[in-house]
Order: structure tokens, then C-alpha cells, then sequence
């Protein structure tokens, strides 16, 4: 074998030990319709209590989203031909926001069953629970974009302590729009461009 | 110039050397997930993490998930600096090809 056949047959291991090792790390689960669904909930919710002034719409909306949420992952993994294995990113990333709408659940229903409920405290603390888990996961992932949308939630936390009820609302409804619907679409379309470049180096 | 047999006999198979590098990614995998993503058959595949594990490298938890058997693979504390020592010397060795 000549020098340069063992260079090449080096450089094939090498290269074969990181796309193996990038292959195991690509394992994290499709997230972007998942911003969008919670962004769509938030607004049935907003909706519900606008026009019908229900005091339950967001308990019933969370809780029923909550559900729907649960049972499609569960569907989709079921689907799935082989499980994906859990990455340490993966499962630090997913135990930040189980835990920030466990947190985020219980304050906010406490707030409204104990009747100290506002929408200037609701917006503030959901803005900067969002703002908090989405910084978290930004950071570990080293991903900007993500990190944007934190500074975009704490600023609307900040921003819902001022101004009148109405400014408020308008904030949480555009916050809501650029960083669940807008970021989760973008997620969407970058989750689908990597499924086709994935299934292309596969063909 | 340094001869390839010096790098680890049992790392250095190209399909023990892909599944080895699989496992660092991830906590634990499952058979079926490892033979997707090396396109392998079930009888060389059992057969490459039968070696490993002999080695000691990766270890095995066979159980069952809604009465189906699941055979699931981590890899270990030794495997892990088997394949840090295996590449620091493919470095090495690449080092002396180029120089």
C-alpha cells in the first residue's frame, strides 16, 4: 500500500467517526410544528376570553392543548420504525420546558383561583417563563435565532408591566406571532430542507 | 512511518469504529435504530456488538416494552477512551503519512 492510499484509508476513518458521531447527534425530535401549535393555542385562548369573557378558556384551552400535544408525539414516535435515542442535549433541553409549563401552569392557576389575577402579570410571567426557556435551550443548542426569540419574550415581559390593558394585549398577540408562529415556521421549513439533504446523502 | 496495526484491532473494524462513534451521541440506543443508521444486516451487526461488548466496550439491556423485546446499547466509560486513544492515534499516524 502506498503512502497515499494509507493517507486516504486514515482520512476515511477519520471522517467516518465524525459523520457517525454528527448521525447519533441528529436524533432530536420535530419541534417546529410544535411552536406553532402552542402559538395557535395561545390565540384560541386569547379569542375564547375576549368575546366570551370566560374565566376557564385558558385553563380548558392549556389543558386541552396540553393533550393534543402529548398524544400526537406519542402517535408520531409510535410511527416511528425505529425509537430515536435520547441525546444529553436532547433530554436537558426537553426537561427545561417540561418543567417551565409545569411551573408556568400551576402559578398561573393559583393566580386565577385565588383571584389576584391580572393580564398585566399573566403576560409578564408567561413572557418571561417563554423568554427564560427559550434562552436555556438557545444556549445549549448555540443556536441565535432561538436566542432572539428570548430577548423578544423578555422585552414583552418588560414591556407588560407598563402601559394600559389594551397595549399590553397588543404585545402579547405580536410576541406571540414572531416567536411562535414565525420562528415556528421557520423550524418547520429548516426541519423539512434537512429531512431532503438527509434523504439525498441517503440515496 | 508508523504501521496501521498499531490502532486498536477491535475499534478499528469500519463498522464496530461506525457504531462506537454512534453511541457517543446518545444516551442509549435500540438494535433496530443502530442497524438504520449503519444499513446493516441483524447477523453482522449482533455479531460487531458481540465483539464490543466482549471488550467491554459497549454494554447490553435486554428487556421488554409492551410485550415487545427490546434490545437496547450504551456505550462505556472504557469504550469511551478506547475510541479517544484510537483517534488521537489515527491523528498521529496521519500526521506521520502527510509529514
Amino acid at each position: 500500500m502506498t503512502a497515499s492510499n494509507e493517507a486516504q484509508e486514515l482520512k476515511d476513518r477519520l471522517s467516518l467517526i465524525e459523520t457517525m458521531i454528527a448521525e447519533g447527534r441528529r436524533t432530536t425530535i420535530s419541534w417546529g410544528w410544535i411552536f406553532v401549535f402552542w402559538g395557535v393555542a395561545y390565540y384560541v385562548a386569547i379569542l375564547w376570553t375576549a368575546v366570551y369573557h370566560w374565566p376557564w378558556a385558558w385553563l380548558v384551552t392549556m389543558m386541552s392543548a396540553w393533550s393534543l400535544c402529548w398524544a400526537i408525539i406519542r402517535r408520531k414516535r409510535q410511527n416511528q420504525s425505529e425509537r430515536r435515542p435520547w441525546t444529553t442535549s436532547g433530554r436537558a433541553i426537553s426537561s427545561i420546558w417540561l418543567a417551565m409549563g409545569v411551573s408556568m401552569s400551576l402559578l398561573l392557576s393559583a393566580l386565577g383561583f385565588s383571584g389576584r389575577f391580572n393580564w398585566h402579570i399573566f403576560v409578564a410571567i408567561v413572557a418571561a417563563m417563554l423568554g427564560f426557556a427559550n434562552g436555556a435551550s438557545g444556549m445549549l443548542l448555540r443556536w441565535k435565532a432561538q436566542i432572539a426569540t428570548a430577548f423578544a419574550w423578555w422585552a414583552a415581559s418588560v414591556a407588560a408591566c407598563f402601559g394600559s390593558d389594551d397595549q399590553c394585549m397588543v404585545v402579547f398577540v405580536v410576541v406571540i406571532f414572531l416567536c411562535q408562529i414565525v420562528f415556528g415556521g421557520y423550524g418547520m421549513l429548516w426541519e423539512a430542507r434537512l429531512r431532503k439533504q438527509q434523504g439525498a446523502n441517503h440515496a | 512511518m508508523p504501521e496501521l496495526p498499531e490502532l486498536n484491532p477491535v475499534i478499528h473494524g469500519k463498522l464496530r469504529l461506525a457504531l462506537l462513534s454512534l453511541l457517543t451521541g446518545v444516551e442509549e440506543a435500540e438494535f433496530t435504530w443502530l442497524r438504520a443508521k449503519t444499513g446493516s444486516t441483524d447477523g453482522n451487526l449482533g455479531a460487531q456488538l458481540a465483539k464490543l461488548e466482549e471488550a467491554g466496550y459497549v454494554s447490553v439491556e435486554k428487556k421488554f416494552v409492551q410485550r415487545k423485546p427490546q434490545t437496547l446499547y450504551r456505550l462505556t466509560e472504557s469504550g469511551r477512551q478506547a475510541l479517544t486513544a484510537y483517534v488521537q492515534a489515527l491523528k498521529q499516524l496521519l500526521g506521520g503519512v502527510i509529514g
